[in-house]
């Protein structure tokens, strides 16, 4: 053990141990250090007094300010609902046209639709709601159920297929899977179907078209209307236009012929408010306008 | 190395590795069909690998009785080796990790390729393979050193090694085969979890073995803790890792807390993980390594005892301020704020402590790019505990929680601090361990410590920039009163500075492997040199010997 | 005086590990021990049920992949993450959940409110790849999710755990695990209806990843992920209620 001795550079003492060649200066605590420690320890004190804080067995002391941090965020939501009901409750009680009608709500319903539709429907109609593989593209004026803001509403509330008691149904069955049309029956429907909408066929393909016009009159039409224009009562899409759901090529038409297809949107009551709905029901209706 | 035990010594050390072979026998057996088996085969391997290894030199003659008159460095040795080995590799994975957040294809079609198997393998690597061999090592140092005590035997050293490091090895490549706890930090099963608590109780029984056969009256700081670190770990890892296995053939277990009780023991574990594993372990090698490099005294001891009190008191208090506004109880909340907020002093008490002790070494510090390691972490160690305590404000913590601003903070913190002060050590203590009088490249000392300094910078300020961007766009309104963006909006902001962190994680891992090099080719100058050159300068243990200390030791 | 006392203990080694247990001791004990003897906090949730062995075997798909890593299961008692994602998470959701999932990072969103939000094929279509769906996506491709089979063999020995650590499986829900299983993802299939009777009508009985006669580990995936927040209604009560 060494004896305490003086550092020539600060001229402090050492404690006088030394342990491998390493001592330590006898320095008094800075001051800095203890008045930080008193003024941290005493807002503590403080905090503790407010706030819930101490444990006491069955239960906990609640402190003096009565803060709970779940009241507060039940309150701030409130009243930040209650702070947008100047537009929201125009919106809840005014008709599509008037709402539509009027350039300062629609401003609302653009800002709010943009967010809540990336957030909740984007993941599969993509952010500008133009669709992809097996997802209705909802800026094509291309629809399944009907444009009017009206048909738009009820389809997000209830869903298509979904879990909802009363969603809507979108039924196609699987015509080859089942052995409803012999495989060159579905063949020739594809060519028809494909035709429709004026895409090049191949020469085989254009034989086929006049035998696939007599299967799509009597297996097809019913749900896709004798020209092929699609049903909106049933969801039954559009064969003649440029968009699909699942590919207009032959392999993708041959697929939903075959195997039949009911896609599902989800519903959405309980989820989003009936604002929300109605508010993005405007809202997609703006997708293929916004971007003229 | 086998050659230095006596044969008493290698015969515990075929035992052992007889034993850990018929554990591993018997997992391999039990879990055959599972994990579990392969994880069977691994640890067999092991044991009969160290078998052989000691069978090998068994009938080498027995060390002179002279060994005892020196402090025991093999393990040591091979811990900086090992130390230096993970850290590539952990960087490695983190790097790879961060650039998939940028382009997320740069993986295989392979589960154990994807982004959340090997996000343990790199936070596993570097804190426990890197920092605990590190601290390991450094702890047998520094522990013989300021207790004048050579380790008792020569085989519970290699136990505690070698046994960690498998845990470790079990640990990664459960990570790449989907084996996982989810308990961050604490990830590994339960069979590795038991494996690590008999390492763990080994080591600190060591530790204290040591200790009581010190010849200096007094426990220096250094010692103080690390003896924390290895205490409350292993506290924090019992508790925390309670669990039941589904079968003793399955690794599969179920934590025995659910819920909010587990989520607060979880964050208890996880932030002590980071105040006794890498802030109380790595601060007892900055008590020895800072003030020996830079040739002065600790600069107060009376504050070193309220630093470390205050540390060891408070810290285990702090671990709620992960789960602010979560459904954890308000009151817990509460607690771990204001305890997070009175620990800053400690920490920042350490921190001017370690700088303060540089005052008269200012112009070593400039010139010798060693000790501004350890300048620099002491800096980045006030850093991270000033924005650590900031954050665990409830305030502030509800905007960058969930964000890479928390990233940021740990690499201040890892980065900055861990790693920085283990570099610096390392660097000083190779030369000592290995008897050559310098670094093999003091250049590339200098290279390695701008590449740290510049990857930590670009790191930080890039998680800094897109934790800050993050939480604000999460909370934004716009002048509906509505969200302003959606989440998928802040996923692509935060592209630029994923890339910016790929290339600071590169420069900091491209000095780790600089420093792997160095050390590498120190050892070989000193193989090749041959040890008698410089030999027999190591510091003996019996008092009043009478050998001189070698220089700076 | 302190330092007096500092320099004897500072000599004495056991003494010195002592006081450093008995100082760091207090805070994890005053912390986490009343949250097992404050009622509150956790809430009472008659409703509250239990996973079904393909939903477990699901959510350690979800552990062992990692998940947790990018997505929260805790939705925040702050204004803008109930407006986001729903009514704040509250303990009991979490109650059988051995261990929780909260996480800590998002750089996905939380999904503690997944469940029925969106189908089914989109799940298994963004898990294959998330940028076939989602352009902008970060997320990882999960493809042998779809490729491997899943293991339930074994399912019956996990719900035995489960009922040791606490969670009310009974000794049929144990003795079914498997063909439980089986049946949640094969609505046609006559193990389907026995499921419905031990968990209740309202479970999902559904060919999750669209092959019913496979079972496939993304079926159990899907179906966890179906149920998130769906365990009990307790937030959505207790959010009505604050509403009024
Ligand atoms: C899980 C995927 C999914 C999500 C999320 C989703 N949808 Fe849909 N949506 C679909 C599918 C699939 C269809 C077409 C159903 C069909 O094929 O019959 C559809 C159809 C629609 C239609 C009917 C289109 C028409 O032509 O009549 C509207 C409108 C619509 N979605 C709007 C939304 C809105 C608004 C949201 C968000 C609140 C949303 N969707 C979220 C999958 C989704
Ligand atoms: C019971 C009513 C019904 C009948 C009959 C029916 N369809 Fe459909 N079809 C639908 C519905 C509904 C959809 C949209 C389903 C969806 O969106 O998931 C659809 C979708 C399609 C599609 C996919 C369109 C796209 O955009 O990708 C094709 C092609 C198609 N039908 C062709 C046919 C042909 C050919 C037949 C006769 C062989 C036929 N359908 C008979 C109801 C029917
Ligand atoms: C690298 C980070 C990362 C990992 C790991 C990850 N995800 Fe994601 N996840 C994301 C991101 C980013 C998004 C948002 C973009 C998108 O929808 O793909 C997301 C979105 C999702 C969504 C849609 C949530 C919503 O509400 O829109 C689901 C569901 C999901 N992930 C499930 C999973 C599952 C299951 C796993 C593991 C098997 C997983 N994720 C792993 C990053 C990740
Ligand atoms: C080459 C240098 C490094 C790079 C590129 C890197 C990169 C990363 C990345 C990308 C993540 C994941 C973040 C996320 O999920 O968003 C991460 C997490 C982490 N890293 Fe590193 N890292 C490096 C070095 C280190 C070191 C040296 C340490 C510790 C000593 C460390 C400790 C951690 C920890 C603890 C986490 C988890 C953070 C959390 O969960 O909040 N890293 N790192
Ligand atoms: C006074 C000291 C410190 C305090 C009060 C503190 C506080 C905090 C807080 C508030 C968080 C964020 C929790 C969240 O929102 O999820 C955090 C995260 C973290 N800190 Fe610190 N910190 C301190 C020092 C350090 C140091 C020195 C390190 C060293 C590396 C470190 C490593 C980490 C890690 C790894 C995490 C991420 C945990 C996770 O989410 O995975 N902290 N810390
Ligand atoms: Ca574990
Ligand atoms: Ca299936
Ligand atoms: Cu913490």
């Amino acid at each position: 053990m060494a004896e305490a001795t003086r550092d020539p550079v600060t001229g402090r003492e050492t404690t006088g141990h030394e342990w491998n060649g390493i001592e330590e200066l006898d320095t008094p605590i800075p001051r800095v250090v203890l008045f930080f420690l008193a003024a941290t320890t005493l807002f503590a004190i403080g905090y503790w007094l407010l706030m819930p804080a101490w444990p006491l067995g069955w239960t906990y002391t609640k402190g003096l300010l009565g803060n709970d941090q779940r009241e507060i965020v039940t309150r701030q939501v409130q009243d930040a609902a209650a702070e947008r009901a100047s537009w929201t409750s125009r919106i809840a009680k005014a008709s599509f046209a008037e709402i539509a009608a009027d350039p300062a709500l629609m401003r609302h319903v653009r800002d709010t639709g943009r967010t809540l539709f990336a957030d909740n429907c984007a993941v599969c109609h993509g952010t500008e709601g133009k669709g992809g593989p097996g997802f209705p593209n909802l800026a094509a004026g291309s629809w399944l159920w009907g444009g009017t803001p009206e048909a738009i509403a009820e389809t997000i509330r209830v869903g298509i297929n979904s879990t909802a008691k009363d969603t809507r149904t979108a039924q196609m069955m699987a015509f080859g899977r089942d052995g409803v049309l012999q495989r060159e029956q579905v063949l020739a429907v594809v060519s028809y179907v494909r035709s429709l909408s004026g895409q090049k066929l191949t020469e085989t393909e254009q034989a086929r078209v006049p035998a696939g016009k007599e299967v799509f009159a009597a297996n097809c039409a019913a749900c896709h209307g004798p020209e092929g224009k699609g049903m909106h009562d049933l969801g039954a899409p559009d064969l003649t236009d440029a968009h699909w759901i699942y590919g207009g090529d032959e392999q993708s038409v041959l697929n939903s012929v075959h195997g039949g297809r009911q896609g599902h949107m989800p519903s959405w009551e309980g989820r989003l408010s009936p604002t929300d709905i109605k508010l993005l029901a405007l809202y997609v209706g703006t997708l293929s306008g916004d971007r003229k | 190395m086998i050659a230095t035990l006596t044969v008493a010594e290698r015969q515990s050390a075929i035992a052992l590795s007889m034993l850990v072979a018929f554990f591993g026998l018997i997992m391999m057996i039990a879990g055959s069909g599972d994990v579990l088996g392969v994880h069977g085969v691994i640890v067999l391997l092991f044991g009969l690998g160290f078998l052989g290894l000691v069978m090998s030199k068994y009938f080498e003659p027995e060390p002179p009785q002279e060994r005892l008159t020196r402090y025991y460095d093999d393990p040591t040795k091979v811990g900086i080796v090992l130390s230096l080995g993970w850290a590539v590799v952990g960087m490695f994975f983190g790097v790879w990790v961060a650039a998939l957040l940028a382009w997320p294809d740069l993986t295989l079609d392979a589960g154990w390729a994807s982004f959340g198997r090997i996000r343990p393998v790199h936070t596993s690597g570097v804190i426990f393979g890197f920092g605990g061999n590190a601290l390991i090592a450094t702890s047998f140092h520094v522990l013989q050193r300021t207790t004048r005590a050579r380790l008792p035997d020569q085989v519970t050293p290699w136990f505690v090694l070698i046994g960690y490091n498998l845990f470790c090895v079990i640990a990664a490549s459960g990570y790449l085969m989907g084996v996982t706890q989810s308990k961050e930090y604490a990830e590994p099963e339960w069979y590795a979890d038991l494996w690590l608590v008999v390492v763990w109780v080994t080591y600190f029984l060591l530790y204290l073995r040591t200790l009581q056969r010190r010849k200096e009256p007094h426990i220096y700081v250094a010692n103080w803790y690390y003896m924390a670190f290895i205490l409350v770990v292993a506290v924090l890892h019992i508790v925390n890792n309670l669990a039941v296995p589904i079968s003793f053939g399955s690794a599969k277990s179920y934590s025995l807390f659910s819920g909010v009780q587990d989520a607060m023991t979880q964050w208890w574990y996880g932030h002590n993980a980071v105040a006794f594993f890498l802030t109380a372990g790595f601060l007892g090698m900055l008590y020895y390594y800072l003030p020996k490099r830079a040739g002065r005294p600790i600069f107060s001891y009376r504050l070193s005892i309220i630093s470390f009190w205050g540390i060891t008191f408070m810290y285990m208090w702090a671990g709620s301020h992960h789960l602010h506004y979560t459904a954890l109880p308000q009151w817990v909340q509460t607690l771990g704020m204001t305890f997070s907020v009175v620990l800053l002093v400690p920490s920042w008490a350490s921190a001017g402590n370690a700088l303060a002790t540089l005052n008269g070494a200012w112009d070593k510090v400039r010139d010798d790019a060693t000790l501004r390691f350890m300048m620099v972490a002491a800096v980045f160690y006030g850093l991270s505990t000033f924005e650590g305590s900031f954050m665990a404000i409830r305030a502030v913590n509800s905007l960058s929680h969930y964000t890479d601003w928390t990233v940021g903070h740990v690499h201040a913190g890892a980065l900055g601090w861990v790693a920085m002060i283990t570099f610096g050590s390392l660097y000083a203590l190779v030369p000592w361990m290995w008897k050559v009088e310098r670094i093999y490249s003091p250049k590339l000392v200098e290279v390695h410590f701008w590449l740290a300094l510049s990857g930590t910078i670009i790191y930080v300020f890039a998680m800094w920039n897109s934790g800050i961007i993050q939480g604000l766009m999460w909370r934004t309104y716009n002048d509906s009163g509505t969200l302003a963006f959606s989440f998928i909006e802040s996923v692509v902001a935060m592209r630029p500075y994923y890339i910016a962190r790929t290339v600071g994680g590169s420069l900091f891992l491209l000095g780790a492997i600089v420093a792997a090099y160095n050390v590498w080719m120190t050892i070989r100058m000193a193989r090749l040199r041959g040890v008698t050159e410089t030999g027999g300068t190591d510091e003996p243990v019996l008092p009043g010997a009478g050998a001189a200390l070698q220089p700076g030791e | 005086m302190r330092e007096f006392f500092h320099r004897k203990l500072e000599r004495n080694a056991i003494g010195f590990v002592l006081a450093i247990i008995l100082v760091s001791g207090i805070g994890g004990f005053v912390e986490i021990a009343p949250l097992f003897t404050i009622h509150e906090t956790v809430e009472d949730a008659p409703d509250m049920r239990v996973y079904t062995p393909l939903e477990l075997a699901g959510r350690n798909i979800y552990t062992r992949e990692g998940c947790y890593a990018c997505h929260s299961q805790m939705i925040r008692t702050l204004r803008d993450e109930v407006e986001r994602y729903g009514p704040y998470s509250l303990a009991v959701e979490s109650k059988y959940d051995h261990p929780m999932l909260w996480g800590s990072k998002r750089t996905g969103p939380d999904i503690a409110r997944l469940g029925g939000k969106y189908s089914d094929a989109w799940h298994v279509a963004h898990l294959i790849n998330p940028r076939d769906v989602v352009p902008q996506s970060v997320m990882p491709k999960y493809g042998w999710l779809m490729r491997n089979e899943l293991k339930t063999d074994d399912l019956g020995k996990h719900l035995a755990a489960q009922r040791a650590v606490g969670v009310p499986y009974t000794d049929a829900m144990i003795a079914n695990a498997s063909a439980d299983a089986y049946g949640q993802a094969s609505p046609d299939s006559p193990y389907a209806s026995g499921l419905s009777e031990r968990y209740g009508e309202a479970t999902n009985v559904r060919a999750f990843d669209g092959e019913p006669g496979r079972l496939t580990e993304m079926d159990a995936v899907v179906a966890y992920l179906q149920i998130l927040g769906r365990l009990t209604d307790a937030a959505h009560r207790q959010a009505a209620a604050a509403g009024k």
